[in-house]
């Protein structure tokens, strides 16, 4: 079997960068293609696990092929469509490349070749080949909601809190955070950002026992401060990049400019769902983390970043004290993640 | 500039992608089933380990691969993780054809190879046949399987001597599961008869099924396994049942389910007989167990769960069955 978490330098030493791709170059074709397939799914009416589950397949297929050889937003439209079958939640690829069609320009629409549904058609038995029918992938979201329910404390301020790391993790699609860390490790992170954001600072939760200084470690043992910073700060990473971008258009660098008399076709959208989560404020305005956090605070996203999936407001489902949710021991170690035959779990014999 | 060429995928020389390049080595046929062919095979990356390989063709649909057998590829992935010892090992899947347009697409499933299926081992078996204490060790292992296939929502549906395997160490391996959707009955290769010797009453009467069906087989299953002969053997439906009522007597007209349409007023009378009859040499419990998993109304059948707790297996080893 696979094994689907990479080193940060594995990342940079991918297939595009041997190809002759700059590191910069593949952050930025791997942040549109997540966002493509957000905003193909948004507009199909997709659900976040499925989109979520097409951007992981995304970031997977290009750790074995280069974004010179697989043009990013057929690829991309194929793991929405493969996505789609995989949730349940089926669309036919005529429907996903019509959507397709309405958000790409004409000069990116030819990369689907003349035949755009054999393209894709032809593509699934790639992508399925590469991800090698490793189809169910698991999200932070449901970690997200099942540690939200073991925290106490003020209701309100929680509900804002999690909907706060909902939307980092919404955006943590554009990143290449999935290919380094399991989901439950980047919904601690995430939510450790959004309480440090939004202040809500969590004292007691569900479950404590006299060894835990910090509530993520009833979920996940070994978390270092850095780690937690590290994946904090990709994501906060990407709201520089998209002040840097805005000025930029989302084209890529190239010898013809991009015509300016054809707008971006997502313009087409109603204003809040354009460019969901990216428009943020500067880094800059986002002081670092850690014990010495300063008292100016960026405002929270929460009022500023419009939830990108109104159709799937966050339920919060009993936040007020639950029974018995204390999950069993974590197999995480820090950094050290397990190595992959040693991480599955052993059926125990009754 | 190349991002936005127009290079097709249609139009790449994919030979010289990492896709296909040979892993395992097809040595010589081992199985065929009614869909598809099991082959034995070297794995080239893994010390020349054997291996099994499953080839099915799986029909493609106008949106490509079906669902179901997505999901059902992806589940069998998934099951893998347990790492149940009572389950075949599942280590990879790989497919051909990724060009060619046609309307099938091969797909071959890698499983450990265990040395034979019960089948043959029974067949092996020299007289007087198994001993009382491995018909319970194998049925015990058979439940285990089981259980843990129905704790995942999985009906196995088709567990007969053929699809259990039995290791070197003489365990016992639950194969060919899971695709039931993917390999339904009207996709099956024509020339391969199914055996009905180890179907539940309720689909031979067509009913719809659930979990109790395995539990039936599984109780035809270590009959067999005693007795060296199967329990019930007949080629039609209604000969099926006709040869199931002989032993666990007809139903009466209350217990015969509504809205089918075989009636029951077709089938003979016969009284029940009592398994210590047909068993004679077996001991009470066995007799208890097998009366409990061969029961009529799946309602009424034992569970997987419970009849690990049958007081059959709480008998030490070596007393008589
Ligand atoms: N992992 C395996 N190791 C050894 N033999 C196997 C294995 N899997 C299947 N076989 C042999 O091949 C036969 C057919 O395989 P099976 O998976 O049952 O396919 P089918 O769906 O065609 O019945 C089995 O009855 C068994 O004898
Ligand atoms: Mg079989």
């Amino acid at each position: 079997m696979p094994y689907w978490y990479f080193d940060k330098k594995d990342i940079r030493n991918s297939p595009s960068f041997r190809e002759g791709i700059d590191y910069e170059t593949e952050q930025r074709y791997r942040r549109e293609g997540a966002r493509f397939i957000i905003d193909c799914g948004t507009k199909m009416d997709l659900g976040y696990n499925t989109m979520a589950t097409g951007v992981v397949f995304f970031h997977r297929f290009y750790m074995y092929h280069s974004f010179k050889t697989f043009p990013r937003y057929v690829t991309a439209s194929c793991c929405l469509f493969l996505a789609g079958k995989v949730e349940e939640t089926p669309k036919k690829c005529k429907d996903v490349i019509k959507t397709a069609r309405m958000l790409v320009d004409d000069k990116k629409f030819k990369t689907f070749g003349d035949d755009p549904r054999e393209e894709v058609m032809t593509l699934e038995r790639i992508l399925l080949q590469t991800i090698k029918f490793d189809l169910q992938v698991d999200h932070p979201y449901s970690f997200l909601l099942k540690y939200a329910k073991s925290l106490k404390g003020d209701k309100t301020k929680l509900e804002k809190m999690l909907q706060m790391a909902w939307t980092f993790v919404n955006d943590s699609l554009c990143t290449t955070l999935c290919l380094q860390w399991e989901p439950e490790i980047i919904a601690v992170a995430l939510m450790y950002l959004a309480g440090k954001l939004s202040k809500f600072e969590v004292v007691d939760w569900i479950g404590r026992n006299s060894k835990h200084l910090r509530w993520w470690e009833m979920f996940v043992e070994d978390m270092t401060m850095d780690l937690l910073e590290d994946i904090c700060h990709q994501v906060l990473d990407l709201y520089s990049q998209s002040q840097q971008q805005a000025s930029q258009q989302d084209s890529p660098p190239q010898t013809q400019p991009e015509p300016s008399t054809k707008p971006p076709p997502q313009s087409h959208l109603p204003p809040s769902k354009l460019k969901p989560d990216l428009v943020a404020p500067p880094h800059s305005a986002i002081p670092t983390l850690g014990a010495q956090y300063p008292q100016r605070v960026a405002p929270p996203p929460s009022g500023h970043y419009p939830n990108p999936y109104p159709a799937h407001p966050v339920p919060i489902p009993n936040i007020h004290p639950v029974h018995a949710v204390v999950p069993p021991g974590s197999q995480y170690y820090g950094h050290h993640r397990p190595p992959p035959a040693a991480g599955r779990p052993y059926y125990p014999p009754q | 500039m190349y991002e936005y060429s127009a290079d097709t995928i249609q139009s790449l020389n994919l030979d010289s992608l990492d896709l296909g390049d040979k892993k395992y080595d097809e040595l010589c046929q081992i199985g065929c089933g009614a869909y598809g062919t099991v082959f034995k095979a070297r794995d080239l990356q893994n010390k020349g380990n054997y291996v099994a390989m499953k080839k099915l063709r799986v029909k493609l649909n106008e949106d490509g691969i079906p669902m179901s057998t997505l999901r059902e590829i992806s589940i069998l992935k998934q099951l893998d993780t347990f790492e149940h010892p009572n389950i075949v090992r599942f280590f990879d899947v790989i497919h051909q054809n990724i060009l060619s347009d046609e309307r099938y697409l091969t797909v071959y499933l890698i499983f450990e190879h265990v040395d034979q299926d019960l089948g043959s081992y029974m067949e092996k078996c020299p007289p007087p046949g198994l001993s009382a204490s491995k018909v319970k060790e194998l049925t015990r292992q058979m439940l285990k399987g089981v259980d843990f296939l129905h704790s995942h929502r999985i009906i196995h549906r088709d567990l007969k001597p053929q699809n259990l395997l039995i290791t070197r160490a003489g365990g016992l391996k639950i194969a060919d599961f899971g695709l039931a959707k993917t390999f339904d009955y009207d996709m099956m290769l024509t020339s391969v008869v199914v055996t009905l010797w180890y179907r539940a009453p309720e689909i031979l009467l067509n009913l719809g099924y659930g979990t109790p069906v395995d539990i039936w087989s599984i109780g035809c299953v270590m009959a067999e396994m005693w007795r060296l002969v199967p329990l019930f053997c007949a080629s039609t439906e209604v000969e099926q049942l006709k040869c199931i009522f002989r032993v666990i007597g007809t139903p009466s007209m209350n217990e015969w389910p509504e809205n089918i349409s075989l009636m029951w007023s077709s089938f003979e009378q016969y009284s029940k007989v009592a398994f210590s009859a047909i068993f004679m040499d077996c001991c009470s419990k066995a007799n208890s167990l097998l009366e409990s998993m061969l029961t009529f109304n799946p309602a009424d059948r034992i569970s997987a769960a419970d009849a690990l707790e049958h007081p059959y297996f709480k008998e030490k080893e070596n007393e008589p069955l």
